[in-house]
């Protein structure tokens, strides 16, 4: 029987050097992993997700996370591993042989992953996003720090409702990538960063804010796109190559482009800005809330 | 009734029932359904051989299969050791649990029990009305835990489902490992489909270029003449140059653009100088496959016209003859490109072979300066070489060739 395979197998290795054929499909598995929350004070999690389509959202009452999977068992595997002690959870799936986050097959981006995770514990979340679509609702959650890197990866972050604690801050490192983040004001986060080569980066501060917000932004080639609410004030410092930033409305002074009235504004937002090569863009939007 | 009689009795039925449920096809969400319901309801009892006899499984000697429960957080590791653990017949199998007991089939805590350690329950479904106190693992079964039962620590169902019903608790994690399933490819293309794709695909690149070696032809024959020269004479040389004309391409573009970033003027220049870059590179490649095309064309029809073949030789008359070589093979795998293995081992051979002559092509129009310098090209005979005769009576340089090369005082 064994031996039947074996010639199967061999058949069809070779048939597959000349086209797609009825040998191969991709095997794909399903996974899921829950946890009820017991005595969690907080928890660290480490998010990887190789390539596919990922949404995080806020989880039901009483979990603590929560995965519902969808993978190619041919080249990734699932990862679930929880420290009750330390409350450090890995999760997400990565691509078979340790080779990481690395896409190596077509198969990979037909995955889907939905984390969910308690919107009442302290929550830091580290995600390594590789290829795909990412589309992550953090609204409502109990964030305290949130550090999302991106590569070739589209990815939609939205603080859709004002979040819970204190979010220390924020950090969204891209790499050939898109990244839209909504409703950065619920977020509240103290520090955001943002850095990385060759991306398209649209930040609305839009929503309730918390607290004066502070962007620091380290950039090559690409985009980036920052969508204020009127009646707020920015300052930018900007060290440029390359990219042309218009201060239309802005008070210049030297490298720091300030809105009329910055001082009295009721919220502010402040950019340290260090641009190669990229286009630079502020917008202003009227607040809706 | 004998298993033989059983099987061919339902299998009789299961074949029959669906003329009944033709007559009933329009209510398909009603009472119609119910025929198609019974007929799946037989196949599967058909089909199904029933599990194994509950019972435990005996621990395995030292250097039998072994297994740790303690941690559930490599499932995939897991499901292969208890994969490799199952033997034929299933009651053969032995597993040794670090802080547990392995079962053999469906298998239950009572209500007033209480399990102490891990459970690994094999080919089975697991029922727990009592307390099991540590991880519970299936393979191939579901997991239930019912009113009033309690699961401690963390539960795997490979294969299988985990059920809370009621008040039932598990406190650790549940995981649930499905069984793979083959999503099959979309089905490949008809084959004369296929054919007419590539057919189509290779007449609108040869189009493409037979106009572009027009106009080649007709505004730049000199050049495309020096570069096809150059590819005859010095083919080798050509290729090497090409294949280091190919290598040097992206580092000459990077400190291009780095030089003109470091000059504040330049920086300016840095998208001309781009587009300029790219242009060059690729009017150099499609310019010098053309010139291999006529080249070779060249030389097939002097070859032609030697045996007596009245033609008329010209360079559009090479242009097309050389192209039409080239496309040989691609003709071939646009004929044979569907079978498989050959198919494969044509394209290969036709890129290769493309990219080959298209790496001299590059090289000629590197070594001739886009088909400026006629060095390579085998035109100019060294004054050294040639005879007194010959220098006296042939203009060498020029029309008039009034400044013919002094004779050499020996």
């Amino acid at each position: 029987m064994r031996r039947q395979v074996m010639l199967l197998g061999g058949l069809c290795g070779l048939y597959e050097l000349g086209g797609p054929s009825f040998c191969s499909g991709q095997a794909m598995r399903a996974f899921s992993a829950s946890r009820p929350i017991a005595s969690e004070r907080f928890l660290h999690v480490t998010l990887d997700f190789a390539g596919g389509t990922l949404a995080v959202v806020p989880g039901t009452d009483g979990q603590l996370y929560g995965l519902k999977l969808r993978y190619d068992a041919d080249h990734s595997t699932p990862v679930q591993q929880y420290d009750p002690r330390t409350g450090i959870l890995r999760l997400g799936v990565e691509s078979t042989g340790g080779t990481g986050l690395r896409v190596s097959s077509r198969a990979q981006l037909e995955q889907t992953a939905r984390v969910e995770f308690s919107p009442d514990i302290p929550l830091v979340l580290y995600a390594n996003l590789g290829a795909g679509d990412a589309t992550l609702n953090l609204g409502n959650m109990t964030l305290t720090e949130l550090d999302l890197r991106s590569t070739a990866t589209r990815a939609h972050v939205d603080f859709s409702q004002p979040t819970r604690g204190v979010c220390k801050s924020a950090t969204f490192t891209v790499a050939a990538a898109e990244l839209d983040v909504h409703h950065l004001a619920h977020a509240g986060c103290g520090a955001i960063r943002v850095s990385g080569a060759v991306g398209a980066v649209t930040l609305s501060f839009d929503g309730a804010w918390q607290r004066d917000a502070t962007l620091a932004v380290d950039l090559s080639m690409g985009g980036l796109t920052l969508r204020v609410p009127r009646g707020n004030g920015v300052r930018v410092t900007a060290e440029r190559f390359l990219a042309p930033f218009n201060g239309d409305g802005f008070t210049r002074n030297g490298n720091t482009w300030t809105t009329p009235g910055f001082d009295q504004a009721p919220h502010k937002l402040r950019v340290e800005l260090k641009a190669a090569m990229v286009g630079i863009e502020i917008k202003w939007i009227e607040d809706r809330r | 009734m004998r298993a033989g009689n059983r099987h061919a009795a339902l299998l009789f039925l299961s074949v029959l029932i669906p003329a009944a449920s033709l007559a009933a096809a329009p209510v398909r969400d009603g009472i119609g359904h119910v025929p198609e319901r019974v007929r799946r309801l037989l196949l599967t009892s058909l089909l199904y051989e029933g599990g194994p006899a509950p019972q435990a499984v005996r621990p395995a000697d030292s250097t039998g299969p072994s297994i740790n429960p303690s941690r559930l957080d490599q499932p995939i590791r897991l499901e292969r050791e208890l994969r490799a653990a199952l033997r034929k017949p299933l009651s053969a199998t032995r597993l040794t649990v670090t802080g547990g007991t392995a079962r053999l089939g469906a298998y239950s805590v009572g209500s007033a029990e209480t399990i102490h350690g891990h459970v690994v329950v094999l080919e089975g479904n697991t029922d727990v009305h009592g307390r099991v106190e540590g991880n519970v693992i299936s393979l191939d079964g579901d997991i239930t835990v019912f009113p009033g039962g309690a699961i401690t620590g963390d539960v795997l169902a490979i294969g299988g489902a985990v059920h809370k019903i009621g008040d039932g608790t598990i406190r650790g994690t549940v995981q649930e490992l499905a069984a793979a399933t083959i999503v099959p490819l979309a089905p490949p293309r008809p084959v004369l489909a296929q054919i007419f794709g590539h057919a189509a695909g290779l007449t609108g690149l040869l189009l493409t270029l037979t106009v572009l070696g027009f106009g080649l032809v007709t505004f730049g024959r000199p050049n495309l003449e020096i570069v096809s020269d150059t590819v005859a004479h010095s083919f080798g040389r050509s290729f090497l140059a090409g294949l280091l004309g190919q290598v040097l391409v992206l580092p000459t573009f990077g400190m291009i653009v780095i030089g003109l970033a470091l000059t504040i003027a330049g920086a300016l220049l840095i998208p001309f100088a781009v587009a300029v870059y790219v242009l060059l590179v690729l009017v150099t490649t499609i310019g010098g496959l053309l010139a291999v095309a006529h080249a070779v064309g060249e030389r097939v029809t002097h070859r032609r016209m030697a045996r007596g073949v009245a033609l008329s030789p010209n360079s559009y008359r090479y242009i097309v003859t050389g192209l039409g070589l080239a496309a040989t093979i691609w003709i071939a795998w646009v004929l044979f490109g569907w079978v498989p293995v050959a198919g494969t081992l044509m394209l290969t051979a036709a890129g290769l072979t493309t990219w080959s002559l298209a790496t001299v092509g590059f090289g000629a129009a590197l070594l001739s300066r886009g088909g400026i310098r006629e060095h390579f090209a085998g035109r100019l005979i060294a004054p050294e070489m040639m005879t007194d005769e010959y220098l006296w009576a042939t203009p060498q340089f020029g029309v008039p060739a009034v400044k013919r090369p002094e004779k050499k005082e020996e």
